[in-house]
């Protein structure tokens, strides 16, 4: 098995407080990774980091994978997902149009909202964010990433504000992307998605032990 | 008393007849509102979104100065572009003084810290979730940017509807600036104001329904863009 990221100290502050400290991991490619800890122990930091979306304030962080654009093929889903004021169909294929992967839009769209667990994705297609139900919305955030066919799916508390059944279709979605190689990190308290994924658990400790 | 209900039944018989002097100062009113809305968009929303986007040194400065020519008295406008576009301004050889163009300037400059400070307030009030999704879905600096300001549309919208307003009921640069002269840089509001003072409260009345048609029109666009912004 090859890495996909090696991380040696990593820590980050966000004005002066520390959120991360000297975070130590390997993660290997198609691996599942379960971060688990207590509120405010650095868990969505990591995500963060993991996801390029911030520098770390130390530490070092190695990708292997295209390292000019990262975030290209590493993405993350937000515990709380933001979807643009636009129809479902634009959010789930905006990543694509920002890579300018215009064809087959209407396909990647059926077949990324059937894999999070909608019967009908075209009914749900002209529909704003403000139309769709918390759940509706963590599993139209989660179709968006998977037209992207990312390397490496970062998720963050993915079940945590959803039911039963949004959960469950979560991670029956990401579990056949896993089986298909996918590499997937994400926080969780939620051991049915911890096994769902067969992930391997890292606890991240209030004193930010080194792992 | 008598005159005031006269005044209103005069009004409601020249708006039935629409005479030319009214259609003048709707047409003028409303070419030196566009022209004047065009100018401070063009030059007002870039500066204003960098100013909510970015952060840079100096930031805050700009949104105080900003936020302060909010409250720029109209007259002072008015006195300051008159200076400029006077036959001894800079300005002078254009002979935009007593014309609409020359009006719409001293509107543009009004509503142009309206268009400034409302933008950057708009970009910086958007969810920060915004941006961090259009990075997670691999979007670059340039894309983030564009995206962030369509994600604004509505409340830039707004931003608009509101500039217009204040724009098309403003009376003062349009009194000093245009010099409100019939047929030509006569505007509703300059038109109230002359029509009063003469004692014609006929003309005035009708002058300003058709002013506060307009002011319900925009009310209407603007509550419209609140409820599309509110539901997308």
């Amino acid at each position: 098995m090859s890495l996909v990221y090696e991380a040696r100290n990593l820590e980050q502050r966000y004005d002066g407080r520390t959120a991360l400290a000297r975070v130590s991991l390997e993660i290997e490619r198609g691996e599942a990774v379960a971060l688990t800890g207590p509120n405010g122990c650095g868990k969505s930091t990591l995500l963060r980091l993991l996801a390029f979306i911030e520098r770390p304030f130390a530490g070092e962080l190695i990708y292997h994978g295209d390292r000019t654009n990262p975030r290209r093929e590493a993405t993350l889903l937000l515990q709380d997902p933001y979807l643009l004021r636009a129809s479902v169909f634009f959010n789930v294929t905006l990543g694509l149009r920002l890579r300018h992967c215009g064809k087959d839009l209407e396909r990647i769209y059926d077949s990324c909202m059937r894999a999070v667990g909608f019967d009908d994705p075209g009914s749900f297609a002209a529909r704003g964010p403000n139309a769709l139900s918390g759940g509706e919305r963590q599993r139209v955030a989660l179709a968006a990433r998977l037209a992207l066919n990312p390397r490496v799916l970062l998720m963050d508390e993915p079940t945590s504000n959803v039911d039963a059944a949004s959960a469950r279709a979560i991670a029956d979605a990401v579990s056949r992307y896993r089986r298909e190689g996918l590499t997937v990190v994400c926080s969780t308290h939620d051991p049915a998605l911890i096994n769902a994924l067969q992930a391997r658990e890292i606890r991240l400790g209030r004193r930010w032990d080194e792992i | 008393m008598e005159y005031l209900i006269n005044g209103w039944f005069g009004a409601l018989a020249l708006l039935a007849d629409m005479d030319d002097a009214t259609l003048s100062a709707i047409y003028a009113t409303l070419l030196s509102t566009v022209y004047a809305m065009t100018a401070a968009f063009s030059l007002g929303l870039l500066p204003g979104f960098i100013l909510g986007y970015y952060n840079f040194p100096g930031k805050r400065a700009l949104r105080l100065v900003s936020d302060t020519l909010l409250a720029f008295p109209t007259v002072l406008i008015g006195l300051i572009v008159y200076a400029f576009i006077t036959a001894r301004g800079p300005l002078g050889d254009y002979e935009l003084l007593f014309t609409l163009p020359g009006m719409a300037i001293g509107q543009a400059v009004l509503a142009l810290p309206i268009v400034v400070s409302w933008t950057a307030q708009a970009v910086e009030n958007l969810d920060p979730r915004c941006r961090e999704t259009l990075l997670t879905l691999g979007a670059n600096a340039r894309q983030t940017a564009l995206l962030t300001l369509w994600e604004c549309r509505f409340a830039v919208g707004m931003v608009c509807v509101t500039a217009f307003g204040r724009v098309i009921t403003e009376v003062g640069v349009a009194m000093m600036l245009g010099g409100n002269i019939r047929y030509s840089t006569r505007t509703m509001t300059t038109a109230i104001a002359l029509e009063t003072s003469k004692g014609d409260f006929s003309q005035g009345i009708a002058l300003g329904l058709v002013l506060l048609l307009m002011a319900f029109m925009v009310n209407l666009a603007l509550a419209f863009l609140r409820r599309r912004g509110a539901r997308a």
